[in-house]
């Protein structure tokens, strides 16, 4: 058996019995359920403590309904199994306009939590032709969900009133003034015997949901797998293991056996995370929006990324002599990482602009970025899929072959971690 | 005389500074040869070169007779001093993965690790994982390590260092078992007396330079018997002043004595002085030759400079 084939075997056995590779294969489902029950937990744990707030109505007739539509909010945040909401609790008070001290001991009470705030409801509300404003004040502002209901409920009873003054019919006004809503379709299509299908809804799941799942496979596959690299490098060099190996293979061949086990570990997971995915899409109806042509560039891209990463991050161990050096040159690697996560969601919103185009262009980020757009209706032009094929691969053959360069040399390397002049010079030698 | 491993002329600099200085040798098919020399004289980059971890500057070097070492890697091993070992991998596995390195097959290296588990008492310890070990132990899987390949050529370096008396004997047993079955040897080592003990031929390099090669007895036979134990009621004090005395080498019960002329002579002077318990002509021991040529000459230990009141007690002891 070739020696770089031995090598990967064993670099992939590692890693796949390592409680690294366990967590990696949890990570993306683990990260997906956090993130729903998350956004699950925030909605039920929200602060159900009583809201108490005084209002202040120079109107006279404001303060009945809004009272009612309080009683009627209760009831609702008491329906379920257990309260989700918190009830609000209004209490009538009056003072005159320019009592500035009634105001003040209204602030006292809320400082000391004996009212949660208090509303002046100024006493030409009800003119059309008013501009003054309903005054809610509060020492928590960032709470918005009691100045929102007393405005929407205010605002309301106001038209009501406005409405019944000028003798108008507000049933007949809403349904005049009804919004026509837009439906959002793709195309016609012709199947193979030129009949017409009807053009399907736009689904926002099959649109942008499943090409960003997709993405975030690539990006999990391959942060699962290169990474591990920079640290068995590491302990290599620290036990003097490479040493033996070098006296055995060729460092070239031992790193490309490396890179191997590494890229063979990121396609084993990218593929647990398809079959799963795909499962779970059957199951909710959108097997057939992943296609194999789709998951034909997801392979390629994994291919391209991890030997690039892969190569990025042997580069850094093999530099380095212990893992506090390794933190040092991590940063600009990290950050050439970074890239996809921070700019995926500006392409979801244009996938064709200029900004898209250059940084799907970029690469390091095409493999993440090209894929999305690639999944995202129309898809972009073949000459940029070429161009940033073509980009990247031909960046991950010149990571491959300064690693290779640089590993030579910073392997046997005891003691100091490799300048970044050292290791240009190294790859030019 | 065939030859294992052949430089000639070889010198290796590192930004400059010369680390190997065009060094020649010859390692004897068969034999143990054993590589001594003050830390950063150039041991370990000879030993690289000789593996191709590093490539001479200048000169050529044969492995098994192939001038390209890598030809050769197959039937070479190399154990680096300490270390060298997965701590997360299980014993049998790490030894499997050594072994298919070299080309061999996991049939082939079953057995063979099997029978050096067994003759290292480690057989118990094969499915355990290299962090589970004790130091000794891990030194001797270390040492599977390099031999379940059967090479033709073994080089380790430091094998015997941090070793307890009982697992030196082991891996010394084993060396020679190696040895045994034409396996030849070349180890590194800072123990003049394992060297003495084990080596057929000893190379000394010393700030990059040979300085020494041949058997001990040609070595030895170099100096003459210019040397002369002591044993004495006095002990080092009695020497100092002494005219003979070059230089003094004090074990505390035991006095290690460089002397120039005649040795009869140096006696009858020290037996004026003091009682003589034990007195013994003899060559310079390799230790002694290593300190003599490794020691800076400002550092060299004179005969001892006695205070008046120990010559004092010199004489009340005589």
């Amino acid at each position: 058996m070739n020696k770089t084939l031995i090598v990967a075997a064993s670099e992939f056995t590692t890693l796949t019995r390592s409680k690294a590779f366990l967590l990696g294969l949890l990570m993306m489902p683990v990260f997906m359920a956090v993130a729903v029950g998350v956004q699950h937990f925030t909605r039920q744990a929200t602060d159900i403590k009583d809201r108490r707030f005084v209002v202040v109505d120079r109107t006279g007739v404001l303060f009945a309904p809004l009272k009612a539509s309080a009683e009627d909010w209760n009831r609702a945040a008491r329906a379920g199994d257990a309260q989700t909401l918190p009830l609000f609790l209004p209490s009538e008070s009056s003072f005159a306009e320019g009592d500035e001290e009634a105001r003040a001991a209204l602030s006292d009470r809320v400082r000391r939590d004996e009212i949660y705030a208090f509303v002046e409801i100024p006493k030409d509300a009800l003119d059309p032709a008013s501009t003054s404003t309903i005054r809610y004040y509060s020492n928590h502002p960032a709470y918005r969900v009691l100045p929102g209901w007393i405005s929407n409920t205010l605002n309301r009873e106001i038209m009501n009133v406005r409405f019944r003054d000028a003798e108008i019919d507000r049933q007949l006004v809403a349904k005049l003034t009804r919004r026509v809503e837009t439906s959002e379709l793709g195309l016609m299509q012709r199947d193979a015997t030129g009949a017409i299908k009807a053009a399907a809804p736009v689904d926002k799941v099959r649109t942008t949901g499943i090409p960003v799942g997709m993405m975030m496979i690539l990006l999990f596959s391959v942060m699962s797998g290169a990474p591990q690299l920079l640290n068995s490098v590491i302990e290599e060099k620290m036990s003097r293991i490479s040493e033996v190996l070098i006296g055995s293979i060729t460092p070239f061949e031992l790193m490309m056996g490396k890179l191997l086990g590494s890229v063979s570990v990121s396609v084993l997971l990218a593929t647990v995370y398809l079959v799963g995915g795909a499962f779970v899409a059957r199951h909710y109806g959108y097997g057939d929006s992943i296609r194999g042509t789709d998951m034909m560039w997801l392979m390629l891209f994994l291919l391209i990324a991890s030997f690039m990463y892969g190569a990025i991050f042997i580069t850094i161990g093999a530099a380095c002599s212990d893992l506090k050096d390794a933190q040092g040159m991590m940063t600009p690697a990290m950050l050439i990482m970074m890239l996809p996560w921070m700019t995926w969601f500006a392409i979801i919103n244009a996938p064709d602009s200029p900004m898209s185009v250059g940084l799907s262009m970029f690469p390091t980020a095409t493999p993440f970025l090209m894929l999305l757009r690639i999944m995202l209706p129309p898809g972009p032009p073949v000459w940029q899929i070429a161009i940033a094929v073509v980009l990247t691969a031909a960046t991950a053959v010149a990571a491959v072959y300064a690693a290779g360069k640089i590993f030579r040399t910073g392997l046997l390397m005891q003691g100091k971690a490799a300048t970044f002049g050292e290791m240009w010079k190294w790859v030019r030698a | 005389m065939t030859a294992a491993i052949r430089l000639t002329d070889v010198t290796k600099r590192f930004d400059g500074v010369t680390a190997v200085d065009r060094l020649s040798l010859a390692v004897p098919d068969g034999s143990i040869y054993g590589f001594i020399g003050p830390n950063g004289s150039g041991k370990t980059t000879t030993l690289r070169m000789i593996m191709h971890l590093l490539l001479p500057d200048e000169g050529k070097i044969e492995v098994l007779g192939s001038s390209d070492t890598r030809a050769a890697r197959d039937r070479v091993s190399y154990l680096p001093e300490e270390r060298g070992l997965y701590k997360k991998m299980q014993v049998r596995r790490l030894l499997r993965y050594y072994g298919r390195l070299k080309g061999r097959s996991v049939a082939q290296l079953d057995p063979i690790i099997d029978d050096w588990l067994q003759r290292l008492a480690l057989r118990d310890w094969a499915d355990r994982k290299i962090e589970t070990l004790s130091k000794g132990m891990s030194q001797k899987v270390q040492f599977i390590s390099a031999v379940v390949s059967q090479p033709s050529l073994l080089i380790l370096d430091e094998p015997f260092s941090g070793l307890d008396p009982v697992n030196a004997e082991v891996l010394k047993d084993s060396v020679l078992e190696m040895r045994r079955r034409g396996t030849t040897v070349v180890f590194s080592t800072h123990d003049m007396g394992t060297a003495e003990k084990m080596c057929d031929r000893i190379f000394m390099i010393f700030k990059g330079c040979k300085v020494l090669d041949g058997t001990l007895d040609d070595i030895q036979a170099t100096y003459g018997f210019d040397t002369v134990r002591v044993r004495s009621a006095a002990g080092a004090s009695v020497l100092a002043g002494m005219p003979a005395v070059e230089s003094v080498n004090d074990y505390g019960q035991m006095q290690e004595v460089r002397v120039t002329g005649d040795p009869q002579q140096f006696l009858r002077q020290l037996t004026t002085r003091t009682d003589v318990y034990h007195f013994e002509v003899t060559r310079p021991s390799l230790h002694d030759i290593f300190v003599r040529i490794a020691r800076p000459p400002a550092a060299e230990t004179p005969a001892p400079r006695v205070p008046a009141g120990a010559a004092a007690v010199t004489e009340a002891t005589k």
